[in-house]
């Protein structure tokens, strides 16, 4: 279970003050939730494991009303935890007792769409995928593309600075975005950037990006849009080994070629998404590799060829090129159906977030396997393996209070085992609550002061998002900006 | 992570300092925004040397002091290169050639053209280890690519000019340079139909990775002189050998303008080195030179503002260079064309009475620079890094 | 997710089954995609992720359903764009329409809205009560602005009245009990579901079904005492009549199995449809000889489009020149997945079809949903209607009646897709449809 920071007394024995201050700070009536039974879904989020019934949730509609609320909430010491779908895996928008839950849903809308200078300016509640549809018809799209894409938002992507299987040609969230509008802890309206490049000063829309609501509440972001390419095509090959896939990833990026995508997938997971999908991959392969190319048909016509010469090399248990947008859409129809392949086969599944290097793959994932032998729960692997980030889905089943613990903790091994080979606890879906107490294995303790003094420059009193991403501290201990 | 020695030395000289201290590499920077008033130097050269470098994992570690160009040639001999091709600013800056450091050029966040379609120097930058003001050694990101590990100070480190942390190792993110470069010339257009073509190459499907616009003055200053008298509109794709003459062949015939060119590999590339190190800019002996970044399409409106300056445009448009007199009057008026069109100004070069005088880059708004001031003090709390360099009495 | 039920709990096979949906659900908030409610509103308590949640939490404490769950589930349009989307196969339709007669059973709704849905449940199924109910809010409509109030039940019964058609026609004869011989070589026997609501609003549907079915050889049986599926109270939690008509619907159906076969149960309302198809699951816990017979007729149920697309469906007209923008109903794209069927008939008809943007978002009528939640329904329709006409199309086609009744009003014709491949294959050409181009 997670340790959560004790409620503020004061706070809750005020409750009904301050359900009064936020129903002043949002106009629609159903704008301000307050009764327990109403209250109990936004108790978690996409780490329903871990559930806290917060004090109150808001439901603002514009950047204004989110200030107000910040200006209540800060004037009473009222903590805020910021939502956005609820979709995080790592339990960023779990509540505590005392925080009022700041759900920006409803600012959905698309404010402008720039093409000649190539960016748009949505609010948070806008979808990933809702902004890439609202340029699609003039040929562009917005590249990070995490597999919650339909229903994630993109205020959340923005704090957890999320990434998706295009980041290594097209980078992660924090490389796609122009600009910001946030809201300070105290009700202040800052814009942060614009619609150009490379602002002048500190590097605040980079501070920002990732910084998992610790230092202000996103209402409206700039993004950059991107020309579609002509036309891309993926195909796939299945290797007998771990060792021989991560020798054929390492050959593919000497070769010159940098993919659109570069997936790699270990038995478990190709059995789990062809027993869901049928999507014929291959069922005798230790190891799966989806790669995609993007250009002219010809273009892709060379890089596959390529491609299908390099894999060669390595002597795949078998290869299966797409000729056809169909193809390709079938040969990825299994990866993205993974997660919900992993939840026909076991009841309940971890989804792990973690990065090695590369070259450490095969380690890894022997080294998981013994984990997941010792711990009697099975698991399977999904894996950027153009970028590092490796994805271990956990089975297990809620309803077993062993079960779980057992899978918590064999999560937090296989966290540390990344950290230990060079890499690091999480490459895109944040820290949130569920590896906040894995940040010693990364950081030492002086730099994770350093860490919350940064927070303490933003958010002195501490009220943004407390519960998250640093070790809990005796608040009276909490470090103070200089 | 265990600090290495050099790195305890400087933490140790930082936490007995109590003066200002100038920080730098090889110093070919300083004369960028504000002069900083130290009587001590810290300087990083004596931190040289690759410290990790895997080709197949897209990473190169080295240390601050290390030369760009020691970094460049390893990436070179292994089919790789700098995304963001950083520039040598050594004749804009007045300052001696190659000797700039990776920690400067990332301490200032400089990017070439490619900047516009492949990402800023900030945006590959996957590690660093920093001396902080306290003198503690303190590192963020790490050897990998993808990193959401804790607050992102990588971003805030990178392009602080050494007023937040002494920067003493860099891990980057590196990328296959590409086989060839072609690049599309157009000449004879103005700044404004310029940047409508510029934006609709940009806007292709063809992966365009520099977009520049030379008035006749600056385009005089090539290497090789293509259309004299003439400005060049500029427009480079990289790539496999082969796409690269498929695409800008199709680019040419889909902007559909007459008389253009498609330069060949070795020209394009002494052409862009030309762009990249802003040899370009027409520029007189003691002129001020200041860079603004705007949203593309009201780059021309902002280059044509500034009467008193000579100046070209970058990323699309999205990139305005100037130099002229050194003057306020030549300041305000960038500042004002600047701050019209929703972007931001930096003062590359000038006396140091115009650059104490002025605001090197735009003011912030009141709670953002108490958030500022905060942040500063929560890195550097006895305020002796680079005092003033950026914004004044900071 | 972790679930909590008592094995006392767990013995009731209702509970059983939600908990079985229950644990397949991981939380995952893809469902608030594609939910309607959660578009407008925003809010994790009106989309399905959320409502499984409050459901769950009632179901596991046993309490009677409150106020907030009710206001939530309520708001449900069980359009199933969710289970489309899920990607862990939840039956969300098993667990909701489980919730809906928990809600009736234990819950006590305010008399204005017992007394509406009551009224609802007794009069639409019953076509000669609805034909003079409409007849009746005919002759009231224009007062209807005169209804005061802001309250919910004002608005109900404004928008009810709203929606009762300017014209309706008098019974057709084809509805009751009788056999519609082949013409030609019999190649098949099917029994059509003529159903209740359609009979009355929209008569001319049965009428082309039975047109073409006939032309292209089925014999089609209009079976004596079948009537209403019971969607309706179904959807309302009114589970014991919703038990009884589809009773009565499987017990005349498979008299009609037993004394001449059955081919296939075609029904033309997909909203219909889709609960024939689920009565084995309806039936499950009753007697075997009871439950294989409804499974037995869930099995036999077809869509219009299924069947002529089985049969064989060939135009005799030639191609009309216009384009049909067609709506995908809930039921049939969500609820029984059919969504190629329909589009691939209208083009072999020689129809240019297009589609509109947003098509997996309902229309807003869902059964009575846009009589109950009349604000909801309203600004579904509008935005449906918006995306309709930027397809720029002659007329729209839908395969249920209620989205027909529903889009009518918003400046183009809306006739079903059967109507439109009758006209095709020989029939007339439907009313207020253009000519051919």
């Amino acid at each position: 279970m997670i340790t959560l920071p004790d409620p503020k007394t004061d706070v809750m024995a005020r409750r009904d003050a301050v359900i009064a201050g936020l129903r002043a700070a949002v106009a629609d009536e159903e704008g301000v939730i307050a009764d327990p039974i109403s209250l109990k879904p936004y108790e978690t989020d996409g780490l329903s494991a871990y559930r806290q019934m917060p004090l109150a949730v808001a439901l603002p509609e514009t950047t204004e009303e989110v200030a107000a609320i910040m200006r209540f909430c800060h004037a009473n010491g009222v903590r805020v935890v910021p939502r956005g779908a609820g979709t995080s895996l790592s339990g960023g928008a779990l509540p505590m007792a005392d925080a009022v839950v700041v759900g920006l849903m409803r600012m959905n809308q698309i404010l402008d769409i720039n093409y000649p200078d190539r960016c748009a300016t949505v609010q948070a509640g806008v979808t990933n995928i809702g902004i890439t549809n609202a340029v699609s018809d003039a040929g562009f799209f917005y590249a990070p593309d995490p597999s919650s894409q339909l229903a994630c938002m993109i205020g959340g992507n923005v704090n957890m600075n999320s990434g998706g299987a295009h980041c290594l040609k097209y980078g992660v969230t924090a490389n796609n975005l122009l600009g910001l509008k946030i809201v300070t802890v105290d009700g202040e309206i800052l814009d942060i950037g614009g619609e150009h490049l490379d602002a002048a000063g500190y590097d605040w829309l980079g501070l920002l990006t990732g910084s998992e609501g610790q230092l202000a509440l996103v209402t409206e972001i700039t993004v950059r849009i991107l020309r579609s390419p002509e036309g891309a095509r993926a195909m796939l090959a299945g290797f007998s080994s771990n060792e021989i896939a991560g020798a054929c990833v390492d050959s593919i990026i000497s070769s010159g070629i940098i993919p659109v995508a570069l997936e790699f997938m270990d038995r478990p997971a190709i059995h789990a998404c062809e027993a869901f999908a049928h999507a014929g991959y291959p069922l005798d392969a230790e190891a799966m590799l989806i790669i995609e190319v993007e250009g002219s048909v010809a273009e892709q016509d060379d890089l596959l060829a390529r491609l299908t010469a390099i894999c060669e090399q390595h002597h795949p248990i078998s290869m299966k090129v797409s000729q056809s947008a169909e193809e390709s859409l079938a040969i990825w129809k299994g990866r993205k159906g993974a997660f919900g392949a992993i939840g026909r086969i076991s009841p309940d599944y971890l989804c792990m977030d973690g990065v090695i290097p590369t070259s450490k793959l095969p380690d890894v994932l022997r080294r998981i396997q013994e984990m997941s032998d010792s711990y009697g729960l099975k698991v399977a692997n999904i894996f950027h393996a153009g970028d590092g980030n490796l994805h271990p889905l956990i089975m297990f089943d809620a309803n077993d209070p062993s079960s779980f613990h057992r899978a918590e903790t064999f999560g937090a091994d296989i966290l540390k085992l990344c950290v230990e080979v060079g890499g690091c606890l999480t490459g895109e879906h944040g820290v949130g609550v569920e590896k906040r107490d894995l940040m010693p294995f990364q950081f030492a303790e002086h730099e994770l002061e350093q860490q919350r003094r940064i927070k303490s420059a933003f958010d002195p009193d501490w009220l943004l998002n407390p519960s998250k991403v640093f070790p809990l501290r005796d608040p009276l201990a909490l470090p103070r900006a200089a | 992570m265990i600090p290495s020695e050099a790195e305890t030395a400087i933490a140790r000289r930082v936490a007995a300092a109590r003066e200002p201290l100038l920080v730098q590499g090889a110093g070919t920077k300083s004369g960028i925004l504000r002069p900083v008033q130290a009587a001590l130097v810290i300087t990083t050269t004596g931190l040289t040397g690759i410290t990790l470098y895997a080709p197949k994992e897209l990473i190169i570690s080295a240390r601050a002091g290390t030369p760009l160009h020691e970094i460049e040639r390893p990436l070179a001999e292994h089919g790789q290169h700098l995304i963001a091709e950083p520039p040598d600013l050594s004749t804009l800056l007045g300052t001696g050639a190659n000797l700039q450091t990776l920690g400067g050029v990332v301490a200032t966040n400089l990017s070439g053209p490619r900047r516009v379609a492949w990402g800023a120097m900030r945006d590959h930058v996957m590690g660093i280890r920093a001396v902080t003001g306290r003198g503690e050694v303190i590192h963020s990101g790490g050897r990998v690519l993808k990193n959401v590990t804790g607050l992102d100070l990588c971003k805030l480190l990178t392009g602080s000019h050494g007023t937040l942390g002494i920067i003493t190792e860099i891990t980057l993110k590196v990328l296959p340079a590409p086989e060839a470069a072609g690049t599309i010339v157009i000449p004879g257009l103005d700044a404004g139909k310029a940047v409508e073509a510029l934006s609709a190459a940009l806007g292709s499907p063809y992966g365009v990775s520099g977009a520049t616009w030379l008035p006749a003055e600056a385009a005089a200053l090539l290497p090789d002189q293509i259309a004299p008298g003439r400005s060049l509109t500029l427009i480079r794709i990289e790539d496999f050998t082969a796409s690269v003459l498929y695409r800008t062949e199709k680019l040419r015939g889909e902007l559909g303008f007459p008389g253009v060119e498609i330069l060949t590999d070795a020209a394009s590339r002494t052409l862009w080195r030309a762009v990249r190190d802003v040899r370009v800019l027409p520029m007189a002996d003691g002129d001020g030179v200041w860079r603004v970044s705007v949203r593309p399409s009201s780059g021309s409106a902002v280059l044509r503002a500034v009467a008193g300056a000579s100046g070209y445009l970058d990323w699309g448009g999205g990139l305005v260079w100037f130099a002229g007199p050194p003057t306020g009057a030549t300041h305000r008026a960038i500042e004002t064309a600047a701050r019209s069109a929703g972007g931001t100004w930096t003062l590359m070069r000038g006396p140091d009475s115009l650059r104490n005088a002025v605001n090197v880059v735009p003011p912030e708004a009141a709670p953002l620079a108490a958030i500022t001031r905060r942040v500063k003090g929560a890195m550097d709390p006895r305020g002796i890094l680079n005092p003033g360099r950026i914004y004044a009495g900071l | 997710m972790q679930t909590n039920f008592t094995e006392a709990q767990l013995s009731d096979p209702d509970t059983a089954v939600s908990n079985q949906v229950l644990r397949s659900c991981v939380h995952c908030g893809l469902c608030t995609a594609t939910c309607p409610t959660f578009q407008l509103l925003g809010d994790e308590l009106d989309s399905p992720r959320g409502r499984i949640y409050l459901i769950k939490d009632m179901l596991e404490t046993n309490r009677p359903a409150s106020e907030e769950v009710v206001l939530h589930i309520d708001r449900c349009l069980s359009c199933l764009s969710c289970m489309t989307t899920c990607p862990s196969g939840v039956h969300y339709m098993h667990l909701v329409d489980h919730a809906r007669a928990y809600i009736e059973r234990t819950y006590r709704r305010p008399w204005p809205e017992r007394l509406i849905r009551g009224v609802l449940g007794w009069v639409i199924p019953r076509p000669g009560l609805f034909r003079l109910a409409v007849a009746g809010a005919r002759l009231v409509g224009p007062l209807a602005r005169l209804i005061p109030g802001q309250s919910m039940t004002s608005r109900q019964l404004r928008s009810m009245l709203a929606l009762a058609p300017a014209n309706v026609p008098g019974p057709d004869p084809n509805d009751g009990p009788r056999v519609h011989p082949a013409i030609g070589p019999r190649k098949a026997r099917v029994a059509l579901l003529a159903g209740c609501a359609q009979t009355v609003l929209a008569p001319e549907i049965n009428a082309a079904t039975i047109r073409l079915l006939t032309r292209l050889g089925c014999e089609v049986v209009v079976a004596q005492g079948a009537g209403c599926c019971g969607s309706l109270n179904h959807h309302m939690g009114q589970h014991n009549s919703a038990m009884t008509l589809a009773w009565t619907n499987i017990q005349s159906w498979t008299k009609e199995v037993t004394n001449g076969g059955l081919d296939a149960v075609v029904i033309n309302a997909s909203g219909c449809g889709t609960t024939v198809k689920d009565y084995g699951f309806m039936f499950r816990t009753e007697p075997a000889e009871i439950r294989e017979q409804a499974e037995r007729i869930a099995g036999l149920a077809v869509d219009i489009t299924e069947l002529l697309t089985r049969i064989g469906y060939t135009p005799t007209r030639p191609a009309s020149g216009l384009t049909v923008a067609y709506h995908s109903a809930c039921s049939l794209q969500h609820g029984q997945q059919i969504t190629k069927e329909p589009k691939a008939l209208l083009r072999k008809a020689g129809f240019r079809v297009v589609e509109p943007a947003e098509g997996h978002l309902c229309c807003g009528s869902a059964g009575t949903y846009n009589m109950l939640q009349p604000d909801i329904a309203a600004r579904l329709r509008t935005r449906k209607l918006r995306n309709i006409i930027k397809t720029k199309p002659d007329m729209v086609a839908a395969g249920n009646v209620g989205c027909i009744t529903q889009l009518s009003g918003g400046g183009l014709p809306v006739v079903h897709t059967v109507a439109l491949l009758d006209w095709m294959a020989g029939g007339p050409q439907p009313d207020g449809v253009p000519c051919a181009a």
